[in-house]
């Protein structure tokens, strides 16, 4: 009644201080599963249908208003549309939602957590269970549900995990920082997993070290599930955990174990034939890797993999200014992008040879199978390989999201992925292509491949790797198994075939293939974690890479401040919107304090804010305003990071 | 898929609207979970079985968590909003991806904000406005939910195609010589002559206006009047368009053609009581008279439901000229009243036009000294309720009127004696205290909402003179009005700006709007070409009002985007009275359950601006906003001179005085 009291003018109070100690440290209020199934009489108490309740603490009666409340008007609404409920929000938090068969997952956030980022980390959740369980009717079915309690608090307390607020916004995997280590050990990480590949039975691998990708050659959500297992033994090195099927340790600090896990059918499928595709690429890489090429350094670069880190400013003027968009269709598996950070750098020469140093003294028995190896040719073309392998690797999905990059990209004149990977004999011609190239307009030609691609039903392309978890829950989930080979805090976790453990000679040829190699990198990645970060400059940036579900930020590792709390804040938002609006390519918003650039294409977005006190100004339009110089700013800061928004 | 609901605490529907769609798929799911045989319920018994546990979880989670549902969404993109405004909660669904969950919001905060414009400070009193909204008789309860249906409707086609709506301002026909006359003869001779007739039955009229369709020619208020807020316009705007709809293809308004195609939506009928009419005049656009007849008999219809609404069926025949009661926000010299009754005739000139006269009714007094007791009782039954609590009385509030003071010694007096004796005492006082609310809002019902409450009007002979007179003034220029209300202003008219698409400038301050005329229609080919270019403009630009919207909710005044092949601009700035650019200031960051962002249903500018004017308390603060959509190839350099050169431009128009 007193609505139109005298005071009921004041705008609702500033909370931006209480938003950022929620995103500092981000809690699931809530997390929830419920099977509708064991709740189907009018007597029946809810209770019966709760499987899981986080915090389990939680008094039952308020679990079970809880899941009583968010059941039934699930169901009502679900059945008023037609469909099932995604997201329920209410003043205070918001709950992500899943229903399947009788089941339903809730979990709940408070209301700053982006809705797509809530989303997702139920998705993760749900997909991290059945990766380790297998499907969820029959885990309970098998298991005691005080059992599976543990794990969903396992996977529960892993997502929340102590990363940044950023990396919450993009969900995203925590990669190791390739700024303060030498780019040789990523190159050798990714040949450990190549040699581990000869074995038939292994169908990819990563390489972890203290809980972060080292280097990987599996699909990012992959490489999350297995990170989850990695994190946990690492955290609690003597007590194994309940499902883990056999240990075999060597002694010393190296151990090994196998853990069934299940994979859903794509995921297979793609890794079946990524595995073939993989050897392609080793041995064809073989023939140019003697010669210096400039193109090689470019497609480091290009790859926005971990190992890319630029040797010095001149790499930087040498790389195209397409770079983006050409790396997409090779970025998009980790194991390609990996592929094409072999090429030597040009005028490398001194670097293979270090490199070759480094690996003989490293692992003297094992070097020279594995040198012998990439030395192999089969007499393929990679143009072939370019032109056949893309239908077979990539499930339905992706490989419509890789023929509408690749086909934007040929459409749109630029190179593709073949021309930086093929014979001897074209480079020269590819070498004035590419030079030719490189004095296109940029800005147009980001304009026509951005405009293609956004063209091709841009919602089936965008994320879609992260909308697998219906097709989890529902589809049949076939049974792998988790090898991993730990040496202190380095870990290798492969992906093997289910009879791989009880093989006669696999896990031995394994095992030692990749020992010494692996004691070699644990050395050199202990010894050159200590270098001191530089110093951040004057600005905040976040470079989130869409297809490697990775993030580059120079915000992690010192105190936010209220520039950065900004930062934070605008970020959320344009990541909010951009998820949404398909079409937006780049954005500057502006409040009183701060300006935020943000700019995104398929395969990434990044946001970038200078700090400084801004000028004064009225908000009126002005071309001379700060704020619209932050484009070419963000284009020249950022390159010393890597990040080419050219 | 669309669907609107009321519903009380109790899971009753006090008001529903559906689109066709959401009716057929509701009684599609209904009829599977009847048993064979058994005849399908009355729609809006199924409706309600089908809401009901949603409404009934609402009303659980507030009880035992203290939050409630603000939305739901579902894998197909179903949309629901919900909102609890007292004891009622509204519920909004959208089913086919045309309305955004802010769209959904805003269409809950319009039904709120028609409500209070239809029953006043009724609306205070949730029992009484359950009365009103759910009468127990069926065809009443089917008038007054036809009625309110046909608004929403109207609110609805003015959003989705309208810019002034869209942005919620009021538009003004840009021609000032015109618009200037107009405003002296409103002034001189019409206000004056109706506010010193005999005839005017103790009347006054305080506010008279011109619309061509949407659009405002001229706006004149009487000295003495309160000024007449934007929120109140635009829903006087929709309220007008709801008993004359224009329609959207401006080659079928032009007059000759309209006559014809005035077709008279009977959406106030009941069907049931009144068999199917629709009045469908000559097509000759000679028969002058007959057009008339029915545009009388239409306006007797409409205003008679508009009345009466509440009334029931007993009461003699529809006077046609009985004026709509509409409750509107004053400031007077006595204070500020939010919903001070009024008479609205609304005299349609010809298709398209229409003369609006606002008039105090003589016994508004009452409805003041009510607003003033009922302030009295709110503030006693919260004092009550904290003395019940045994927290302190909060100190340091607003200074006190007379009323106050009283009560504020009442409490001390109170508080003076035994604690255990006061506390006692408020448990006995507060159920008095709601109840004697109750009784004052059922004497404001009595006064201006029930029947016979609007006995009171000018005499039919004023009312056709006062008709008569503009017309004759406006003869000449008929035609050219409604042409010009359909093209306003063209982006032709903006030759030093290549490559900008379309601009929208708002002045929050006066709530009002220029924006150049985004004309869809198959038949007549605007700048924008015709056909699905001019669709794909129309809708970008309101989906970046959207954004814009967004950004600002957060407290972003600045956004610039480049999407597809355009780039989008959006600024908001202030200014004071001569022109001077004053700095930005911090604007709060808004939860998302917070009010839309607009003028029309909870006026966020003029909260806006009064949280500027704190900042900068010696200035009148005025304040702008400016949206552009620029082709993409344009250099981002040229796209900024643009929107600074448009901004001052355009800075002279709206210097006009008009309101």
């Amino acid at each position: 009644m007193n609505k139109y009291s005298f005071s009921s003018y004041v705008l609702i109070g500033r909370g931006d201080a209480c938003i950022l100690i929620l995103w500092l440290h981000p809690t699931f209020n809530y997390f929830l599963l419920y099977d509708g199934s064991k709740v189907k009489e009018e007597g029946d108490p809810t209770r019966a249908g709760i499987c899981y309740f986080y915090p389990e603490e939680t008094p039952l009666e308020q679990q079970e208003l809880l899941c009583g409340q968010l059941a039934g008007v699930s169901r009502c609404v679900a059945e008023l549309s037609t469909s099932p409920v995604r997201l329920l929000r209410l003043r205070r938090s918001k709950f992500a939602v899943r229903m399947r068969e009788q089941f339903l997952w809730a979990l709940s956030s408070s209301v700053d957590v982006p809705d797509v980022s809530i989303c997702e980390f139920l998705d993760q959740l749900i997909s991290l269970f059945c990766f380790y369980n297998g499907p969820v009717r029959q885990s309970y079915q098998l298991h005691s549900r005080a059992d599976l309690s543990a794990h969903w608090a396992k996977y529960l307390s892993h997502l929340q995990g102590g990363s940044t607020e950023l990396h919450h916004i993009f969900s995203c995997l925590q990669t190791i920082d390739a700024t303060k280590i030498d780019p040789l050990l990523l190159l050798k990480a990714a040949l450990i997993l190549q040699a581990c590949q000869r074995c038939p039975l292994v169908l990819a691998g990563c390489i972890l070290y203290r809980g972060r990708i080292v280097s990987t050659q599996m699909p990012p959500s992959l490489t999350l599930k297995v990170m989850v297992h990695e994190t946990e033994t690492y955290n609690q090195e003597h007590r194994p955990p309940a499902n883990e099927r056999s240990t075999f340790s060597t002694g010393g600090q190296s151990s090994t174990m196998t853990t069934p896990v299940f994979l859903n059918p794509s995921e297979v499928q793609a890794l079946h034939s990524a595995g073939e595709l993989c050897c392609f690429f080793s041995t064809s890489r073989s023939h140019c890797s003697p010669q210096p090429d400039p193109r090689a350094r470019k497609s480091r670069l290009l790859s926005r993999t971990l190992s890319d880190t630029p040797f010095s400013e001149q790499d930087l003027t040498n790389s195209s200014p397409s770079a983006s968009c050409q790396t997409m269709p090779c970025s998009h598996r980790s194991s390609l992008s990996d592929e094409s950070c072999f090429s030597p750098s040009p005028g490398s020469s001194q670097d293979s040879a270090h490199f070759a140093a480094t690996h003989q003294s490293e692992d003297s028995s094992h070097a020279d199978s594995e040198s012998h190896d990439y030395k192999l040719s089969n007499g393929i073309t990679l143009s072939e390989v370019n032109g056949d392998s893309k239908e077979a690797v990539f499930g339905d999905k992706e490989e419509t999201m890789i023929k509408t990059i690749i086909g934007s990209v040929e459409e749109g004149n630029s190179l593709t992925n073949g021309h930086h990977l093929t014979l001897e004999d074209e480079k020269d011609q590819n070498h004035e292509d590419h030079e030719r190239h490189l004095h296109r307009p940029v800005k147009e030609e980001r304009l026509d491949v951005g405009r293609r691609v956004l063209g091709d039903s841009p919602e089936k392309m965008w994320r879609e790797e992260n909308r697998t978890c219906g097709e989890e829950i529902d589809s049949e989930l076939l049974p792998m198994v988790l090898y991993e080979h730990r040496v202190r805090a380095l870990v290798l976790a492969l992906l093997v075939e289910p009879q791989f453990p009880t093989d006669r000679t696999a896990p031995e040829e394994v095992y030692h293939s990749s020992l010494a190699s692996l004691n070699g990198l644990e050395v050199h990645l202990r010894t050159s974690s200590s270098g001191a970060p530089g110093p951040p400059g004057p600005y905040s940036f976040a470079h989130y890479d869409c297809i490697q579900n990775t993030l580059t930020t120079n915000l992690s590792g010192r105190l936010p401040g209220p520039q950065d709390r900004s930062f934070v804040r605008a970020t959320a938002l344009l990541h909010s919107h951009f998820s949404h609006t398909y079409s937006a390519q780049e954005a500057i918003i502006r409040s009183a304090g701060a300006a935020v650039y943000g700019t995104r294409s398929a395969a990434q977005e990044t946001f970038f804010l200078q700090h400084a006190a801004t000028a004064r100004n009225s908000g009126i339009p002005n071309p001379l305003d700060s704020a619209f110089a932050l484009p070419n700013k963000a284009r020249h800061r950022l390159l010393k990071h890597g990040v080419n928004l050219l | 898929m669309k669907c609107l609901l009321v519903a009380s605490e109790s899971a009753e529907v006090l008001f529903y609207w559906t689109d066709p769609e959401f009716e057929l798929s509701a009684q599609e799911q209904y009829g599977a979970s009847q048993e064979d045989g058994e005849r399908p319920p009355a729609f809006e018994d199924s409706i309600n079985t089908l809401f009901a546990p949603i409404i009934i979880s609402c009303s659980t989670m507030v009880d035992q968590l203290g939050d409630s549902y603000t939305s739901f969404s579902t894998e197909n993109n179903h949309i629901y909003v919900l909102h609890q405004f007292d004891e009622c909660l509204y519920i909004a669904v959208n089913g086919d991806g045309e309305e955004s969950e802010d769209d959904l919001k805003r269409k809950i905060y319009v039904l709120k904000k028609l409500t209070e414009m239809l029953f006043g400070m009724v609306t205070l009193s949730s029992t009484l406005l359950r009365k009103e909204l759910r009468p127990q008789d069926t065809e009443l309860r089917c008038r007054v939910w036809r009625k309110l249906q046909g608004l929403l409707e109207t609110y609805s086609r003015l959003r989705d195609h309208d810019q002034s709506f869209l942005v919620e301002a009021v538009e003004r026909l840009i021609h000032p010589t015109l618009c200037e006359q107009c405003i002296e003869f409103l002034e001189r001779r019409l206000v004056q002559q109706i506010n010193t007739s005999v005839d005017r039955a103790g009347e006054e009229v305080q506010h008279a206006f011109i619309l061509v369709h949407t659009k405002l020619l001229a706006f004149y208020s009487s000295r003495n009047a309160s000024t007449l807020t934007s929120s109140d316009l635009l829903a006087l705007i929709i309220l007008v368009q709801h008993f004359y709809p224009s329609t959207t293809d401006p080659e079928e308004s032009t007059p000759e053609v309209s006559r014809s195609t005035f077709i008279l939506t009977n959406d106030d009928m009941d069907s049931a009581s009144a068999p199917e009419i629709f009045y469908t005049p000559e097509p000759s656009p000679t028969d002058n008279d007959s057009a008339e007849l029915i545009a009388d008999l239409f306006l007797s219809l409409t205003n008679q439901v508009a009345v009466d609404s509440l009334q029931t069926l007993e009461v003699p025949p529809q006077d046609p000229s009985t004026p709509s009661r509409v409750f509107l926000e004053t400031t007077l010299k006595e204070g500020f009243f939010p919903m001070m009754p009024h008479s609205m005739y609304c005299l349609p000139m010809w298709p398209g036009i229409t003369l609006v006269l606002l008039t105090k009714i003589p016994n508004s007094q009452i409805a003041m000294s009510i607003y003033n007791f009922l302030e009295g009782f709110t503030k006693l039954e919260k004092r009550l309720a904290e003395g019940q609590q045994g927290s302190p009385a909060s100190r340091g509030q607003l200074p006190v009127n007379e009323l106050r003071s009283k009560i504020d010694k009442f409490i001390r007096v109170l508080g003076s004696s035994d604690i255990q004796e006061s506390v006692c005492m408020c448990c006995r006082l507060l159920p008095w205290c709601r109840n004697m609310k109750i009784q004052l809002c059922a004497i404001y019902r009595q006064c201006y909402v029930a029947e016979g409450s609007s006995r009171q009007r000018l005499s039919t002979a004023l009312q056709d003179r006062a008709l008569t007179m503009v017309q004759d003034k406006l003869m000449d220029w008929k035609e050219f009005l409604l042409v010009k209300s359909k093209r306003n202003i063209t982006m032709v008219s903006y030759p030093e700006f290549p490559g900008l698409v379309h601009f929208i400038y708002i002045d929050r301050s006066a709530g009002q709007m220029i924006a150049p005329s985004l004309s869809i229609t198959e038949r007549a080919t605007s700048e924008l070409g015709k056909g699905p270019l001019a669709h794909f403009i129309k809708a970008k630009v309101w989906s970046l009002v959207g954004i814009a919207r967004r950004y600002l909710q957060k407290g972003y005044t600045t956004v610039t985007l480049r999407d597809g092949d355009y780039f989008f601009c959006y600024f908001l700035w202030f200014e004071n009275e001569t022109g001077f650019k004053l700095d930005v200031v911090e604007i709060p960051s808004l939860p998302d359950d917070s009010a839309p962002i607009g003028m029309l249903a909870c006026d966020y500018y003029r909260k806006l601006l009064r949280y500027y004017s704190k900042c900068q308390p010696s200035e009148v603060v005025k304040c702008y906003e400016l949206l552009t959509v620029h082709l993409g190839v344009i250099p981002t350099e040229y796209i900024l001179q643009h929107c600074s050169q448009l901004a001052r431009k355009l800075w002279e128009p709206s210097r006009i005085p008009l309101l």
